[in-house]
């Protein structure tokens, strides 16, 4: 009995060993530096622009709104696909639910856009 | 009897504690005289069922019995016998008392007197119950108004009243909590072995427990009812608390509520577990020497009064518990009449003290002398709560003692005789604090101390009244005891030793 | 299938649309009657899930469970809204604008544990926690010009992310070995394999998050400290209340495993939370946090009675969940009432309480010894059943534990006491709580008081509440 938890010591060993041998691998094969590194190596690119200013600038908050207005729609469609396929068998009672469905969503959105998360201040 | 006499004086303080809290908090006389009208017809009631209860019949009489709550067993079940029936007059003669005792409280005299009720229903509570979770939930409503009374009204002198009220609300609480420990594996054995839920101490003493099953729970209750008689080296709360608590609370707590610890010790623990208590017994005897001696030598070394009440009462409980442990009809009866006794010598006693601290501001033995020259009436009621504790003849307190030595000293010989010379350590410091305080040459700083007047009287004639009374005709309680501790006893199959008297 | 038999949940999710509705279409002024309405569905839904208690049905092929057991909790979790609205709606007034959304997440959240209650499978219940929760986040968070709220705001999703990382990994690996999430399947396809004592394990570390049962405690008090308090009040009650009903459903039906005694762990969290909730709240100095910890405490006691797993135990878990809603909140709509008058919740701010408002002081001083189990109050009764459930179960110790811890907070209880009557206070205005605050105090009082000195219709409910297990 108890050797069947081995599965899971070994499960978890792995899970251990795997990042560390990543990052170990990484240390491994890079090219060793052959003096110490100065400014240009320790740019974030070696290539491409410079960052302007402090990096940990905030996004514009309207970016996550958009955002998630957009899944609540997006996923309104996984749900919609199906229902459309067998919208035939499904009947008048499926019908009714999914009005009802897209317009608890559309509450969702007036919210949304009364609120002013649609506009772009 | 088709109404409910038991239930009538049982709420009769918690109507009286309803109408006051409805009323204006300036209405002060008007709290006080309801305050006393709802405790004096307690007491009356509680007269008519001692005088009414059928002596001839014996057992419990008065039962009403109201089914409450069917999956735990509780019955809302009242009933009293010839051991509930002194401890009940006693609550009565005592909550009436302390009204009057604190008829000079001027501030929130609305919460007092409030609370003073329905700490007085609690008590009595636990006197007239039947079922053990009833007894339990009237047990534990006494802690909470008690404290809250004690950091409101309380003093403070040698401790703070804060530290003094919550050092017995703790000892007490954590007493409880292990005999609901107790409590509940009695229930949940009892039910193992009835297979139906009862609550009901009758169906309890009949039930069959293992011998060790009773070693434990008595265990358990002889530290929580201990806790709550003082019993030593539990005791620590006692002398402390009553010394900050106001007059009511020392008269209650000293004269009743100590008194719920050894009336659970033989109402539920030997009638239920007597198996348990022979075995613990013996444990218990040795520690009530303790009571006994060790109280009594820290008396001797007191200065303020209440102290002195206070390790005294610890003392006289030492004799309580030795009449328990002994655990024959004699010394039970010895016990159970010395509660009463005990009872009220100590609230009188309190009530006197708290009469001449509210006046002169101070409880120092060494302030004082000669007051019985301007205080004659106190001087009285000092006198007789005196000689009642160290068991002058003629006071009830003589019955109790001589009679828990007489029932002692057939089932521990050595023990008994050591705890005989507690009466001379009593006598030495008692006398000594009488005579300090009331006797010797006036002294003038005292002349402007008032004397007893009007409401400060009914202590000291109800209680000096009940003291004098019980000693010279024992029989109008002994009797009646003889009667219930019999019964219990031949419930639980202990020995039978003699007669009375 | 009967679509009559979700009345309570259908009534409530529309109420939480026509409260965000309402909130865009009302003019400003308008607004005032959004606690009169909250309070009124709050009502029919009252009364549609007490007309519907007793029905014992399952839904959707079981996914969904409209037993008594549902119903009980059902009851209890609008019981707590109705009096977190009754008694905040003062504090509510005073967030301004925002108010209209504040009820609709409340009722959102509502929402929620009404369907972890009634869930009868894991996705389910899921679901409805993760709809209590993400409400619960968002109100602990809306104080938004008070640092210790918005901090508060942000360990909770961030820990309450975790937890239902950890909850969902359990579920996951329980469904791995028996091959169903439905709650009275699984036990049928019960093997004792690795998997699944790590599912069980990782399922009872994230329940015991959301119960915040030490060592998952550490972040409850900062959060109860940090929400308002009428949500800090709602979280304490009802989502507690909900993990213990989901909490008892999954494991006393479907995760009863022989080779592996559960209960004997939830045993030692039982113990370890009632020491450590009491001990520590011995120490505060603010009434939010000193009942944080006490709630920390009270979770340890309502687990005592799933750790008995008898009759009596979870009669006892039942019967205390809803003694606890009225004792608490009562308890709460006092520091409430405290909070808007003079802006402050330390235990200074209650000083001479008893002098400025003689009614505040007496029920808050009755809530906080109903919670310290002191007879004849509720809280002792609960108490009752619970540690006969624990004695009945061979878990003498358990009782040891937890009636000494209990007498134990009486200390901290007392001092709260202490401070009301007898502390002085420079500010000795009287308090006069509004309409609304004062009945839901006097329901809280009069329940409090009644369930302990007659307890038999609660318990009777209760009975009939658990006959499913």
């Amino acid at each position: 009995m108890l050797s069947d938890y081995s599965t899971i010591g070994i499960f978890l060993m792995l899970t251990l060993a795997f990042p560390l041998a990543a990052m170990g691998m990484a240390w491994a094969v890079r090219p060793k530096p052959k003096c110490k590194p100065d400014d240009e190596k320790l740019l974030p690119y070696e290539c491409g622009v410079d960052t302007i200013g402090r990096t940990w600038s905030r996004f514009k908050v309207n970016y996550f709104l958009y955002a998630l207005v957009f899944l609540a729609f997006d996923v309104e469609t996984i749900f919609l696909f199906p229902w459309a396929v067998k919208f035939s068998q499904l009947g008048l009672f499926a019908f009714v639910e999914m009005l009802l469905f897209i317009g608890i969503l559309l509450i969702g959105l007036w919210y949304a856009w009364k609120e002013g998360a649609l506009e772009w201040h | 009897m088709n109404w409910p006499i038991l239930s009538l004086t049982l709420f009769m303080p918690l109507i009286g504690a309803i109408i006051i809290m409805t009323l204006h908090r300036e209405r002060e006389q008007a709290i006080k005289y309801v305050a006393a009208g709802a405790t004096l017809v307690s007491l009356i009631l509680s007269l008519v069922v001692a005088i009414g209860y059928d002596r001839s019949l014996g057992g419990i009489q008065f039962v009403e019995s109201i089914p409450w709550t069917a999956d735990l067993g509780v019955t809302y079940a009242l009933g009293v016998d010839g051991i509930s029936i002194p401890l009940l007059l006693l609550t009565t003669l005592i909550g009436f008392s302390a009204v009057y005792a604190s008829w000079n409280i001027s501030e929130r005299v609305k919460e007092f007197f409030s609370l003073l009720l329905i700490l007085i229903t609690g008590v009595m509570g636990t006197f007239l119950t039947t079922d053990l979770f009833i007894f339990f939930l009237f047990y534990e409503v006494v802690v909470i108004p008690i404290y809250l009374m004690v950091i409101m009204w309380g003093s403070s002198k040698r401790v703070t009243k804060e530290y003094a009220g919550m050092k017995l609300t703790i000892y007490l609480l954590i007493g409880s909590a292990f005999l609901l420990v107790g409590l509940i594996a009695l229930f949940v054995q009892s039910m193992a072995v009835n297979g139906a839920p009862s609550m009901d101490l009758m169906t309890l003493a009949q039930t069959e427990f293992s011998q060790s099953f009773q070693v434990f729970v008595f265990a358990l209750m002889a530290f929580g009812f201990g806790t709550l008689l003082s019993m030593f080296p539990f005791h620590a709360w006692s002398p402390d608390g009553y010394a900050g608590a106001p007059t009511a609370v020392s008269m209650i707590h000293a004269g009743v509520l100590k008194k719920i610890g050894g009336y659970g010790l033989i109402r539920i623990g030997i009638m239920i577990l007597p198996a348990g208590a022979q075995v613990i017994a013996p444990i218990i005897a040795v520690l009530a020497l303790g009571n006994v001696i060790y109280a009594a030598f820290i008396c001797l070394s007191q200065k303020d009064l209440k102290y002195i009440v206070g390790y005294s009462s610890v003392s006289h409980m030492g004799y309580v518990l030795i009449g328990i442990a002994a655990l024959n009809l004699v010394s039970i009866n010895g016990a159970v009449i010395m509660m009463f006794a005990h009872g009220v010598m100590a609230a009188l006693f309190f009530a006197m003290i708290g009469n001449l601290y509210e006046k002169s501001h101070t409880r120092n033995v060494d302030d004082f002398g000669g007051l019985a020259h301007q205080m004659p009436r106190l001087a009285t009621g000092f006198m007789i709560a005196g000689l009642a504790s160290l068991g002058l003849p003629g006071m009830v307190n003589f019955i109790g003692e001589f009679t828990i030595f007489v029932g002692a000293f057939s089932s521990f010989k050595v023990l008994t005789i050591i705890a005989v010379s507690g009466i001379i350590f009593t006598a030495l410091y008692i006398l000594r604090t009488l005579g300090n305080v009331l006797f010797g040459p006036r002294k003038e700083k005292w002349d402007h101390l008032q004397d007893l007047k009007g409401p400060e009287m009914v202590p000291l004639l109800v209680l000096g009244a009940a003291i004098i009374i019980g000693g010279i005709m024992p029989f109008t309680l002994m009797d009646l005891i003889n009667n219930g501790v019999g019964s219990l006893i031949s419930q639980a199959g202990l020995m039978q030793i003699g007669g009375i008297l | 299938m009967q679509i009559s038999m979700l009345a309570p949940e259908i009534e409530i999710a529309l109420l939480g649309l026509l409260l965000l509705v309402l909130g865009l279409l009302l003019p400003h002024k308008g607004r005032g009657i959004m606690g009169t309405v909250t309070f009124l569905g709050l009502v029919i839904a009252l009364l549609l899930s007490a007309a519907g208690f007793g029905q014992e049905e399952a839904l959707f092929n079981g996914v969904y469970q409209a037993d008594s057991y549902g119903s009980f909790f059902k009851l209890l979790f609008i019981l707590a809204g109705l009096l977190v609205v009754l008694s905040g709606s003062a504090y509510i007034q005073r967030l301004g604008r925002r108010a209209n959304e504040f009820y609709s997440f409340l009722v959102f959240a509502l929402l929620g544990m009404v369907v972890m209650a009634a869930a009868g499978e894991l996705i389910t219940l899921y679901i409805g926690l993760e709809l209590m929760t993400i409400s619960f986040y968002i109100l602990t968070a809306y104080l938004l010009n008070n640092e210790l709220s918005v901090e508060a705001g942000l360990k909770y999703l961030i820990l309450g992310a975790i937890s239902s990382a950890v909850l969902l990994f359990g579920i996951s690996l329980v469904y791995a070995v028996s091959g169903t999430t439905v709650i009275s399947e699984i036990a049928g396809h019960m093997q004792f394999q690795p998997a699944m004592v790590a599912g069980i394990i990782l399922m009872i570390a994230g329940f015991a998050f959301k119960l915040s049962l030490v060592p998952f405690h550490m972040w409850a008090p900062d959060i109860y400290q940090g929400a308002p308090i009428p949500v800090t009040a709602f979280l304490a009650v009802g989502s507690k209340a909900a993990a213990f009903a989901a909490f008892v459903r999954v494991f006393m039906l479907a995760l009863p495993l022989p080779q592996f005694e559960w209960g004997l762990v939830l045993a030692v969290l039982a113990a370890c939370t009632i020491i450590l909730g009491n001990l520590v709240a011995l120490v505060q100095t603010d009434i939010k946090r000193l009942l944080a910890y006490s709630s920390i405490a009270q979770a340890g006691y309502i687990l005592v009675g799933m750790v008995a797993g008898n009759e009596y135990g979870l009669k006892g878990v039942l019967f205390y969940a809803m003694l606890y809603v009225f004792s608490n909140l009562g308890a709460f709509a006092v520091a409430t009432a405290v909070e808007v008058e003079t802006g402050s919740t330390s235990i200074e701010a209650f000083k001479a309480l008893g002098k400025r408002s003689p009614m505040l002081a007496a029920i808050m001083t009755v809530c906080l010894l109903s919670l310290a189990g002191i007879p004849p109050l509720a809280g002792f009764v609960g108490k009752f059943y619970l540690f006969s459930g624990a004695i009945g179960a061979g878990y003498l110790w358990l009782a040891f534990v937890g009636l000494l811890m209990s007498m134990v907070s009486v200390y901290y209880y007392l001092m709260v006491a202490k401070a009301m009557y007898i502390g002085t206070n420079d500010d000795m205005t009287p308090i006069k709580p509004d309409t609304s605050t004062r009945v839901a105090l006097w329901i809280c009082l009069a329940a409090t008081v009644l369930i302990g000195v007659y307890p038999a219709p609660l318990s009777a409910l209760a009975q009939t509440a658990i006959q499913l297990f």
